[in-house]
């Protein structure tokens, strides 16, 4: 009986639970099935590995980071850049998918985890990946989104993918151009009719979370019809094929061995560049996702999750993780932030290859590619652009960044981009503040080795003028030694007196004659700094 | 009310954006279709290829080249109108790259001109002789970058990478860093006809797939193959002065008369590019080979290895494109070289020049 109204009580708990748990499956769901085309895509275009590699990741990669950082926002797998780059560096080592190629691809994966291995244990090497600023990842985000978008454009049109390097907008133009004159008209219309789909079902509020799935059917649906009235071999549209031989865990070992060891050697500058382009993403991403989530996470434990998780997914057959700024951006659009969730889009998608991979098998790729293709349009948000534009400083470096994105390569935008916005906050510092008012010379900011020529120019030309100068240094908050040496040396000469109203020395010693202030009057300070002298005017005197 | 005009607006605009692309993309394939119905202008040289070997529709071929060489009757499966019209295509594109000999390039070489940068490259300098190149009894001669040759060999692993490169990526190749272009895509006419060709090339020289033949490729000249002097630019550019300045211009930069292409830029922006396998710095003994074996026109064989490789160590030195993976700053350094170096070295170089002086100065 007891049994009975616990199993009625549960039940009934389970069924109040319900809207939640649909919410949470439905997110898992779609991140699932966003998830796979990106796998497939990712291993066999752009690393040269089978695509199991990939979806691996997607499952094994997704379920550590879930479970290893703390964060509700983060979601890892397979990444467009660290894919890009693994095929880049193996290209000279070994013919793309073949077992010693594969092997390489294991240990340069091994590699890179045991170097952000290094990146936990070391804590300054982890905190410099903080220098990377949000107009920074915001650039990078909206190059990823075009390039995304880009990336897709031939696989849309049903044409073959051109695989070697060239400039991404050059190539977009020209698969663009090839699309509208030889592409494979079933596949664009195929892609045509999975966009239009998520364009309608997203204006539906209920619906929203559901839009992509709803797409991906509605183009699977046409394709078969396609299929069954023309019939595969004249409609010729890709899809994504037998996935029958993935299991739950297919194990591997890295290749390391005598023979292999030039090589292994050889990929080690590689590893270091795959085990920062994984963390500098998963640092930005984190970051920029958690804000607008409204939550924090020590970017060190993202560090550790990644590490260890690299350290791991070489030994499960499966490529790198890291961020993906993509997939992270739809948790948050659905809303639903969850480590349950996202862990379980991991489980389902297993759920999904294991059983269901007839169905997933007959999914087109260009429904895949035009779902990439949204997600990448939905990745360049105005809003959140627009902050950046409204101060030129930020503004630059965001176009760096977006541009470099474009140009160069991510690991390119990260690098122009932190650059530029630590050479604006450096030069922010290294202009100090300074006013000369009557016999007092007020510093604001640093007094350090890249500020003192500024300052030391407009003392000199204040002991030319004044007689007892006073130099208010009351509102510098760092004095490095050299500054101490500077100021020692000044002292020295008695040429100068200093005040420093942190030792409590008394204010009206030294106000210029003939100005009124009570001391402590709050208000009349405020006042002050309001009229704060502008930098331009240190000419005046 | 506006909320839902507001919702339909967002519908519909990208709808029919996605519509009106639709529309284009179906107008942009009949037009391919109607070119690819359309009946053939050959070019001169196309004319007399295609004609000697026999090219013409019907349900068997027989090569009129394999007859009179061997005596024997070889029936082939016959090409269709369609088949016709491609090889046709095809050898035109071989012919004349740049649609220089075309009423309207871009539909009768299938925009092959936008795949190319720059205005001398065409796939017969290399390819001589439309990629079949003869001597005057009619035997085809080794290492000339025969073009059937190369159909037979379709898919061949890259000697440098150890990739698997399908006969339509090695022609991507060209395009890349040949012609210093953007590659097509694998399914584009451009390829696709200039396979055909290629393919008829084969079967009219009874050519057999699998097989290895002397005229693929490059005769290439190693460093082993000479005295072992050691390649020298200064001797380069004293031979190139002499032998191959009159044509292809001071600082090889190509030579155009009134419109002509006298020859093609062997450095500069219209040149091939420092990924090309015929930079010398990228691969030594291509450039060398090809410059001994088809240089200069009608004094073929006359160069010494070494000098073939000299002239083609001074060439390389010579400021061009950077290659398409080395990034952008490689790619800046060159322009800016491309633009200051001749100006500065026709500064400096001394007003008397050994042998006859380029057709520019008034020739």
């Amino acid at each position: 009986m007891k049994a009975l109204a616990l199993a009625l009580k549960s039940h009934a708990l389970l069924w109040r639970q319900w809207p939640k748990i649909y919410g949470h499956l439905a997110v898992g769901l779609t991140l699932a099935l966003v998830t796979l085309p990106q796998a497939v895509a990712f291993s066999v275009t752009l690393a040269g590995v089978p695509p199991h590699f990939g979806i691996y990741a997607a499952i094994w990669g997704v379920l550590f980071c879930a479970m290893l950082n703390p964060s509700p926002v983060f979601h890892g797998g397979p990444n467009t850049a660290m894919s890009a780059a693994i095929g880049v560096i193996l290209l000279p080592t070994a013919p793309p998918f073949g077992a010693e190629y594969m092997g390489l691809a294991l240990t340069l994966g091994l590699m890179a985890g045991l170097i952000q291995l290094l990146f936990y244990l070391i804590r300054p090497l982890g905190r410099m990946l903080d220098l990377i600023s949000e107009p920074v990842i915001n650039g990078m985000i909206c190059g990823i989104g075009l390039f995304l978008i880009f990336r897709s454009l031939t696989t849309f049109g049903g044409l073959p993918l051109n695989t070697e390097v060239e400039w991404p907008l050059w190539i977009a133009w020209h698969s663009f151009l090839a699309i509208l004159e030889i592409g494979n008209l079933h596949a664009v219309e195929i892609g045509l009719i999975t966009l239009a789909t998520c364009v309608i079902v997203q204006q539906f509020d209920r619906l929203r979370n559901w839009a992509i799935l709803f797409g991906i059917a509605a183009g699977t649906l046409y394709s078969q019809y396609l299929s069954a009235t023309l019939g595969l071999q004249n409609t010729l549209v890709e899809q994504i094929g037998n996935l029958s031989s993935i299991h739950v865990i297919s194990p591997s070992l890295p290749l390391f061995n005598q023979d292999a060891l030039p090589d292994v050697v050889a990929i080690v500058p590689g590893a270091v560049t795959l085990a920062l382009l994984g963390l500098f993403q998963t640092v930005a991403a984190m970051r920029r996702m958690s804000r607008k989530a409204g939550e924090f996470t020590d970017s060190r434990k993202a560090i550790f999750s990644d590490a260890v998780s690299n350290c791991l997914l070489p030994f499960l057959s499966s490529l790198p993780t890291c961020a993906s700024f993509n997939r992270m951006w739809l948790v948050h659009k659905l809303g639903i932030h969850s480590r349950i969730t996202i862990a379980s889009s991991a489980v389902l998608l297993l759920l999904l290859v294991l059983f269901l991979a007839n169905v997933i098998a007959i999914i087109p790729m260009p429904a895949m590619a035009a779902v990439i293709m949204l997600l990448g349009a939905n990745m360049l948000n105005w809003e959140d652009i627009k902050p950046h534009l409204q101060n030129r400083r930020e503004a630059v470096v965001f176009m760096a960044s977006f541009l470099s994105v474009l140009f160069l390569d991510l690991f390119s935008a990260v690098l122009v981009g932190s650059i530029l916005a630590i050479a604006y906050s450096k030069w922010e510092q290294v202009n100090p503040n300074i006013s000369l008012r009557g016999n007092v010379l007020k510093i604001r900011g640093n007094i350090y080795y890249g500020s003192l020529p500024v300052i030391e120019s407009i003392y000199h030309d204040a002991i030319d003028r004044v007689d007892d100068l006073i130099i208010d240094f009351s509102e510098c908050y760092y004095i490095d030694p050299e500054g101490i040496r500077w100021l020692a040396a000044a002292k020295a000469g008695q040429t100068a007196a200093f005040v420093d109203r942190r030792s409590e020395q008394h204010r009206r010693a030294v106000e210029p004659a003939g100005t009124t202030t009570r001391r402590g009057d709050e208000s009349l300070r405020k006042n002050q700094r309001r009229r704060r002298p502008d930098r331009r005017r240190r000419s005046d005197f | 009310m506006p909320k839902l005009a507001g919702k339909l607006a967002k519908i519909a605009l990208p709808v029919l954006a996605l519509g009106g692309l639709y529309l284009l993309a179906i107008h942009k394939h009949e037009q391919r279709e109607d070119i690819r119905n359309a009946s053939v202008e050959l070019t001169p040289g196309c004319t007399a290829k295609l004609s000697r070997y026999g090219l013409v529709p019907g349900k068997e071929y027989e090569s009129p080249y394999v007859l009179q060489r061997t005596g024997t009757h070889i029936a082939l499966r016959g090409y269709s109108d369609e088949d016709v019209r491609a090889i046709q295509r095809g050898c035109n594109i071989v012919d004349d790259t740049q649609g220089r000999l075309a009423q309207d390039p871009d539909l009768e070489r299938w925009n092959a001109k936008r795949f190319i940068r720059g205005s001398h490259a065409n796939c017969h300098h290399c390819h001589r002789d439309l990629g079949d190149k003869q001597d005057a009894a009619g035997n085809r001669m080794k290492g000339t970058l025969h073009l059937g040759a190369s159909w037979v060999m379709a898919d061949m692993y890259d000697r440098f990478t150890g990739l698997l490169l399908p006969y339509e990526l090695r022609q991507m190749q060209c395009y890349i860093n040949a012609s210093n272009g953007y590659k097509p895509n694998i399914a584009d006419d451009v390829i696709r006809d200039v396979t055909a060709y290629t393919r008829f090339l084969s079967a009219a020289l009874d050519m057999r797939i699998g097989n290895h033949y002397e005229e693929q490729g490059i005769d290439e000249i190693a460093a082993s193959a000479t005295l072992k002097q050691g390649d020298d630019y200064i001797r380069g550019e004293a031979l190139f002065k002499q032998k191959c300045q009159h044509c292809h211009g001071r600082q090889a930069i190509g030579q155009e008369v009134n419109g002509h292409l006298v020859a093609p830029a062997l450095a500069g922006p219209n040149a091939w590019n420092m990924q090309s396998r015929n930079n010398f710095y990228f691969v030594s003994t291509v450039l060398a080979g090809f410059i001994c074996r088809n240089m200069p026109p009608g004094q073929e064989n006359t160069l010494s290895n070494q000098e073939c490789r000299d002239i083609g160590y001074y060439i390389s030195n010579l400021p061009r494109p950077a290659g398409d993976r080395q990034g952008p700053l490689v790619a800046l350094q060159q322009q800016l070289l491309m633009t200051v170096m001749p100006p500065l070295l026709r500064l400096t170089e001394s007003s008397k020049t050994p042998g006859q002086p380029p057709l520019e100065n008034g020739e």
